[in-house]
């Protein structure tokens, strides 16, 4: 009983809590907060740099300069948005460092199961495999956006950030945000047209 | 009103995120459904939010974790309060050693005494050890040893005079039975030094003697091992050579054949 009040108290341990007590020394605490922002944190690299490699890479040098950086981090942000920004830089100098576009190396294997569970019992083998190719067009798609555009819909589709929280870690206004994703979704709905993939989605001509 | 007018693309984006106020929602959603282009372009975007969520990322295992060695500082490198010792410098805490040596010397009563044995360190504040030169001496207290000395003194004065008013025959004689007494020891001890030494000569000798065969037993056995190694080398090369000969024998005299 005690046990299980102590699992649901934990469960219920704010970010905050976590990383003051990280703080003041208490290491099994951030690896707390690593068990709980590691997938979110790779999830942006991947979709940001689309390679597994380079996003296992940006991820752990997130954790570990956040690690270095937490006697500094003074809570005038959220310990994600922090989090956030510290990854996105380095995908930044990733990205500038290796002077490349993105890729897509993605595809194979993995997503038709994950695909399965998210989708429900109900879709079938061929709506599976028009998901999966899907995907592959969307990442494809995505690695065509100039860095910021690409970004913007990151961190607005995958992660739910608010505008303002975009604009802040783009530091841009809160208007060229709305932009960005407008003309990155505008790109990819062209591109998606392009794979003649208007009717595998919503079933609705575009 | 004015079908013309569409909605801009900021504040669509914003009705396709959700992120506008109850007004505008119900201001956009009314010119969408009067607008067949805006009603169309807002579509289309969100069939492209529909074909994005279809992106996962591999569902790989991370399992990243902070390992911080033992002798490490903790976490946050918030600075601990510093021990009161490392605020003291270092020449106080040097001279505060040897002031607390001293005084841990000074109440532990330490003495050191040389002697034929050695040193003779004793702690405490037992009795002294009576003194050799004081065996003569009957005085008590603390001015045992100034007694001590002038006995001493005495005795050495009254000796030197019996000496020099002494008939010269009889301290002879008696120095010379004397003489002959530590004659004869230092010539036994002489000899018995002298034997051991040439016992002990003898043994470094057959000690070498023995080294010195050990030694030249080992470098003829490498040697033998050196020529073996090196005749087998040698059959091998000629081995070598003679089926190298063959082969150009035999690959001269096909064309022949």
């Amino acid at each position: 009983m005690a046990g299980q009040f102590c699992d649901r108290f934990r469960m219920v341990t704010t970010d905050e809590e976590l990383v003051a007590k990280s703080m003041a020394g208490d290491a099994e605490s951030f690896n707390q907060l690593v068990i709980r922002w590691e997938r979110p944190i790779y999830a942006l690299a991947y979709r940001v740099l689309g390679r597994d490699e380079d996003a296992r890479d940006v991820a752990q040098e997130t954790f570990l300069r956040a690690f270095r950086a937490l006697p500094g981090f003074k809570g005038q942000a959220k310990f994600s948005s922090w989090l956030y920004r510290i990854a996105l830089n380095l995908c930044r100098d990733w990205i500038r460092r290796k002077k490349r576009t993105p890729v897509v190396d993605m595809p194979e294997g993995v997503d038709i199961s994950e695909l399965a569970v998210d989708s429900g019992p109900v879709e079938s083998i061929e709506d599976l495999v028009s998901r999966q190719e899907m995907s592959r067009i969307v990442a494809q798609g995505m690695t065509r956006l100039p860095e910021e555009q690409r970004t913007a819909i990151v961190l607005k589709e995958y992660h739910g950030l608010t505008f303002q929280e975009i604009a802040d870690l783009q530091g841009c206004p809160l208007s060229t945000v709305k932009t960005r994703l407008y003309q990155g979704l505008s790109v990819l709905r062209k591109h998606l047209e392009s794979h003649g993939m208007t009717s595998l989605y919503n079933g609705r001509p575009s | 009103m004015n079908e013309t007018v569409h909605i801009d693309n900021e504040t669509l984006v914003a009705y396709l995120y959700d992120e506008v106020d109850r007004e505008e929602r119900g201001r956009v959603e009314q010119h969408l459904q009067q607008c067949g282009t805006c009603g169309g372009q807002f579509a289309a975007l969100a069939d492209v939010r529909t074909a994005l969520a279809t992106w996962t990322p591999p569902g790989v295992d991370l399992g990243f974790t902070m390992v911080q060695p033992s002798a490490s500082p903790a976490v946050a490198a918030v600075p601990a309060a510093a021990p009161w010792w490392n605020t003291v410098p270092v020449w106080a805490q040097a001279m505060a050693a040897i002031l607390v040596l001293a005084v841990s010397a000074g109440v532990a009563n330490i003495q050191v005494r040389s002697s034929a044995d050695g040193f003779d360190v004793t702690t405490g504040w037992m009795s002294p050890v009576a003194p050799t030169v004081a065996a003569s001496a009957d005085a008590t207290g603390a001015d045992d040893w100034k007694v001590a000395l002038t006995a001493l003194e005495s005795n050495l004065r009254n000796e030197l005079r019996l000496s020099r008013n002494a008939a010269p025959v009889a301290p002879v004689a008696a120095r010379s039975t004397n003489d002959e007494a530590i004659l004869r020891r230092v010539q036994e001890l002489l000899t018995a030094s002298e034997g051991r030494q040439q016992r002990e000569l003898a043994l470094r000798l057959t000690q070498h003697q023995r080294d010195l065969d050990i030694q030249r037993r080992a470098d003829l056995v490498r040697l033998e091992q050196g020529f073996g190694q090196f005749e087998g080398r040698t059959v091998a090369e000629q081995a070598r050579q003679r089926q190298m000969l063959n082969y150009v024998i035999r690959a001269s005299g096909k064309p022949q054949q």
